[in-house]
């Protein structure tokens, strides 16, 4: 493309007509007609500004990803140097039942928290909007303090709830039922940890829902009313439908941060009565605080896996979500 | 039809109050468990309040040179980080929102994917970055890997994104530069974004367990709240009159600056949420 025809002249770029002399302006020129005018680029001063930013999360986020990546590639040894074993360690995570248990009982305390966090949020959410200012203002910020304590504290203060003179077990005696030892029995210590993880987590989701609502115009629940639909007919055919990426979003986020659960396990139970609540995150810590060098590198390939997936899940979920928006637009 | 009316407001009442106490009731069961003596604490039959109001505990746990020294470390430690986060995080929201400059896009992407990385993913090359980098058990492992926040930087970006630029472009025809600019008019009105993000920050520090457990646990000078509390029941017993003593207090500030800035966190959640 040469700039001695008329025709390369910069008349399709939506400025003020080209005065005579611009057909004769080089290509060099033409791209800085067409890119942000010198006195508005702030290249230093900008510079300045995010270099902070992008050099810490280089050195502190990015380079551990990428090291993570090049060392799951790697069997390392203390007394020689690294050797290249490619995918062998993918392989050894892939194939070991204690990974997959673990994903399990990750799966199970997911699907004990998540639908719960869901249900109790909508519910709530509902009765505070239905409430005047005051009242609303006082449960809104009532709903949200407990995500504000540290996951240690709510498992130390749940532990000391479950003990078998504690104020659980004193609850359910009131309903004639023998003192359980919730943490020390199979059957019970998957729903006695979800609870914590519910209570830290129901504040916010709630917070979300209601903004969901408030942002549903009312005229809909109007005319659905005029038309005499109930209460259970307007839940079910304007708020859920309308409902539906906010409870979308809180599905995923609810459940890569479930599924990725492990102090709550940590602190009240340490994984235990023997790996009923090991989650997946546990179960690669212990590998991480285990010191040989071959469960050091195995640590590191699970949780890769572990993010990979969900990262993933997650991102196939918002494409379908965000194409679903487009649709409804 | 006012029996009713008054019938549906007491239903209310009672549902609202249903709500608090499912909310409150570990807080408050934690903070009367410290009023508790050890023989009363885990008395059955149950009752929630002690026979008597015993400030032992709190005494106890509050003349422990450990815990004192732990909850001044953190909560300076805490402010210094959130200060420091909210400075980095700002500018390079500014930065992205409203400048223009060579590879802006690439660096947008740098800048926006440690996002969607989980910290488990990296807990364990970040040990291995920071010990390399002669970090371990200094103050500096505590503060300086958190600073920079994808996540806050992408919420302050949001807002500043929605700032009217008219203003904007009347100082730089003063001849005011974009530093200026910055200071003198994006940050005096960054008021309620600055609460929640930097609420956000001093949550996460304040909150933080297993950081601190790897990157500092040799250092009893730098112990941090969260691995005092963690550790308590190993080093002392079960004393679960002190432990929950020391869990309200350790508690406290979290609830209190909610309490301070409820009205902006409230609805910093909402805006998180919808973004």
């Amino acid at each position: 493309m040469t700039s001695t025809t008329q025709t390369t002249a910069p008349a399709g770029a939506g400025i003020a007509p080209a005065p005579a002399g611009a057909a004769r302006l080089s290509k060099r020129q033409l791209r800085k007609m067409h890119s942000t005018p010198k006195h508005l680029r702030s290249n230093l001063t900008a510079f300045l500004m995010i270099a902070p930013l992008l050099i810490l999360l280089a050195i502190f986020v990015i380079w551990p990803l990428v090291y993570a990546f090049y060392l799951s590639g790697y069997e390392t040894y203390y007394n020689r140097p690294a050797e290249f074993v490619g995918l062998d360690f993918y392989k050894f995570v892939l194939t070991d039942p204690l990974f997959w248990s673990a994903l399990w009982v990750g799966l199970k305390y997911s699907l004990l928290v998540v639908p719960t966090i869901l249900v109790l949020s909508l519910l709530l959410a509902s009765f505070i909007k239905t409430l005047s200012g005051k009242m609303a203002a006082i449960l809104k910020t009532t709903v949200y303090v407990p995500a504000v304590v540290s996951v240690v504290l709510t498992g130390l203060v749940f532990v000391f709830m479950y003990q078998d003179s504690g104020v659980v077990n004193a609850f359910v005696g009131m309903f004639g039922i023998e003192p359980v030892a919730w943490l020390n029995n199979d059957s019970t210590v998957l729903a006695a940890i979800s609870v914590p993880g519910i209570w830290l987590g129901f504040g916010i989701s709630t917070l979300i829902m209601l903004a969901a609502l408030l942002d549903i115009p009312e005229s809909y629940y109007e005319a659905a009313s005029l038309e005499g639909a109930n209460w259970f007919q307007r839940t079910w055919y304007i708020t859920i439908p309308m409902l539906k990426n906010v409870f979308l979003y809180l599905l995923v986020t609810g459940f890569t941060l479930a599924m990725q659960e492990y102090l709550i396990p940590l602190i009240m139970t340490n994984g235990g009565p023997v790996n009923a609540t090991t989650t997946t995150n546990l179960f690669i810590f212990n590998q991480f605080r285990d010191t040989s060098a071959f469960a050091f590198t195995y640590s590191i390939t699970a949780a890769l896996i572990l993010f990979v997936v969900l990262g993933l899940l997650s991102l196939l979920i918002f494409k379908a979500i965000k194409s679903d928006k487009a649709v409804d637009g | 039809m006012t029996g009713k009316l008054l019938a549906v407001k007491g239903i209310k009442f009672l549902f609202g109050l249903a709500i608090v106490i499912t909310s409150l009731f570990p807080l408050a069961w934690m903070a009367v468990a410290g009023f508790k003596g050890k023989s009363e604490v885990l008395r059955s039959p149950f009752q929630f309040f002690p026979d008597m109001w015993d400030w032992t505990n709190y005494r106890q746990i509050l003349a422990d040179p450990a815990f004192v020294r732990t909850l001044w470390v953190t909560f300076a430690g805490a402010v210094v980080f959130t200060l420091l986060s909210l400075f980095i995080n700002s500018m390079a929201a500014y930065a992205f929102a409203r400048l223009d400059f060579f590879w802006k896009p690439l660096w947008w992407v740098v800048a926006l994917m440690p996002m969607f990385v989980p910290g488990m993913a990296i807990l364990i090359t970040s040990f291995v970055v920071v010990s390399k980098l002669g970090m371990l058990n200094t103050i500096a492992v505590l503060i300086i890997p958190g600073l920079a926040s994808s996540g806050q930087m992408f919420f302050l970006r949001q807002f500043y994104l929605n700032t009217p630029i008219a203003v904007e472009e009347a100082a730089l025809i003063d001849g005011a530069s974009r530093w200026q600019i910055f200071t003198k008019i994006f940050l005096p009105q960054s008021k309620a974004p600055f609460v929640v993000m930097g609420f956000g920050s001093f949550l996460a520090y304040w909150n933080a367990y297993v950081w601190p457990l790897l990157t500092v646990g040799d250092n009893p000078n730098l112990l941090q709240m969260q691995v005092y509390l963690a550790g308590f029941r190993s080093e002392r017993g079960d004393d679960w009159g002190l432990l929950m003593a020391g869990g309200t207090i350790a508690a406290l500030p979290t609830i209190v600056l909610v309490l301070i800035f409820q009205r902006y966190i409230t609805t910093g959640v909402r805006i998180a949420g919808m973004k």
